[in-house]
């Protein structure tokens, strides 16, 4: 077959891992990470570069995303099936099960997730901002403290940073996902001294490659993937396949 | 009276010295916790609903203009348990089981605090039994629950059964909220309502509760 992979930032070590094996022609585009900030602004760039690669005769268009926030719900191709990985998010691709998944976050409440991407590819204090600036639904809380301060003043400034950052301090734990990635162990180092700084526990926890290396070897099972007909759209179920085509 | 536009403008800067003091200097001219609630607390808080509407107040502005608020509260409630006058009508709000994000639940909660609402604000990571039993000790009228992520949204389903369950669900109206939730969402799992960001929250509020 030929496909068209479009996949988060995020996911690229381990699908530079993946993609000499497949035993198809792939075409790959990563889109930066951190789309997921936008919210359900984040579908029109994803919905762009399918639309882009709908008229080129691909037999699939495969997604290295999840629900991301419903990020992705309403994804669709007129021409061209797209196959999607069923997931809430990243995470859960590379725990390899979204049944893991839910069953590590329902036992670890608290923890922050990290994987090799996380590691490399965000950029601190990136923001993605809405092309169109209606603020009414954004935070704001990527700010610093500095910033914050020369805005509304110390007292008000350090009140704000309290109440943007009062969710990280309620994170007890750092788990690290790792997926064999090249050079692992500095990644897996930064992971723990992250974890340190914040004073929170630290695991490191095996991934899997498994769903990942089935979307791009073309083996989609319906319990593991959506499969969206050309013409049809991503619907969020939130079930336990998460989504459905309609 | 000057003191009633003082604890007004205090609010809606956020300058939580100036509310603090103008709230004192009310309470000690003789103004009544009710005076200073309804004519200076209410409205400035419908104010910065109206400014955050009109995209003039964002975020920052609500969380600085709740901050003064509570800090009036906190001199007025005294007053008010001692005197016996009723707070205002009892929500209760939390952010789902598993879930910790509360900016926006925050929020809601410091708006409808200066509303004029007794808010008892459970905080995050709220399992359903919490909600429960937050709602057979203190018989609110509104139950509001917050959820930033898909994964902790079905809590807000299982909460709804709970309180079925518990024989406890006709009793309030269930208002739902948060990033990734919808109308869709509420409808779907039988929820009375749902906002998209905090002055809808209040404005929802204040429709269900009028049309009881």
């Amino acid at each position: 077959m030929r496909l068209k992979a479009i996949i988060c930032e995020v996911l690229t070590r381990e699908i530079e891992i993946l993609i000499p094996h497949s035993p198809h022609k792939v075409d790959v585009e990563i889109l930066t990470m951190g789309l997921h900030d936008l919210g359900v602004s984040m579908r029109p760039n994803v919905q762009e570069r399918i639309d882009a690669a709908d008229d080129s005769g691909y037999d699939a268009i495969v997604l290295g995303y999840a629900l991301c926030g419903r990020g992705c719900e309403g994804l669709h191709a007129g021409k061209t099936q797209l196959v999607m990985p069923r997931a809430h998010d990243c995470i859960g691709l590379l725990m390899g099960s979204r049944h893991r998944f839910l069953e590590y976050f329902e036992n670890h409440p608290g923890v922050y997730y990290r994987s090799p991407g996380w590691i490399e590819f965000q950029k601190p204090g990136q923001r993605l901002e809405q092309a169109a600036l209606s603020k009414r639904n954004t935070i704001g809380e990527r700010r610093s403290l500095d910033e914050l301060i020369a805005q509304y003043g110390e007292d008000n400034g350090r009140f704000l940073y309290e109440q943007f950052t009062s969710y990280r301090r309620k994170y007890s734990g750092l788990t690290y996902i790792s997926t064999g990635v090249a050079e692992e162990e500095r990644l897996v180092c930064q992971a723990r001294a992250e974890a340190e700084q914040e004073g929170w526990a630290f695991e490191e926890i095996r991934g899997s490659l498994d769903v990942l290396r089935r979307m791009l070897n073309g083996q989609w099972n319906s319990d593991e993937f959506l499969i969206v007909p050309p013409g049809a759209r991503v619907r969020a179920t939130l079930g336990d396949g998460i989504f459905e085509a309609i | 009276m000057s003191l009633i536009k003082d604890l007004y403008d205090a609010i809606l800067v956020g300058d939580v010295k100036k509310a603090h003091s103008a709230t004192q200097s009310g309470i000690d001219a003789g103004l009544g916790p009710m005076d200073l609630i309804q004519q200076s607390m209410v409205p400035a808080m419908d104010e910065v609903g109206r400014l955050f509407e009109a995209e003039e107040y964002f975020v920052p502005e609500l969380l600085l203009a709740g901050r003064a608020m509570k800090s009036a509260m906190e001199l007025l409630r005294p007053l008010m348990i001692a005197s016996g006058q009723k707070l205002g009508t009892r929500i209760v709000i939390g952010t789902v089981k598993g879930d910790l994000h509360d900016i926006g639940k925050n929020i809601v909660a410091s708006m409808l605090e200066g509303s004029g609402f007794e808010v008892i604000d459970l905080g995050a990571d709220v399992a359903p039994e919490k909600f429960v039993s937050a709602v057979k000790e203190s018989d609110p009228r509104v139950v509001c629950m917050s959820a930033l992520l898909t994964v902790t949204m079905p809590a807000m389903r299982t909460t709804i059964r709970a309180l079925e369950s518990a024989g406890l669900r006709h009793r309030v109206k269930v208002l739902i909220g948060g990033a990734p939730v919808t109308s869709q969402y509420a409808a779907e799992i039988g929820a009375d309502g749902y906002s998209e960001n905090a002055s809808g929250a209040v404005k929802l509020v204040k429709e269900v509760c009028s049309a009881a």
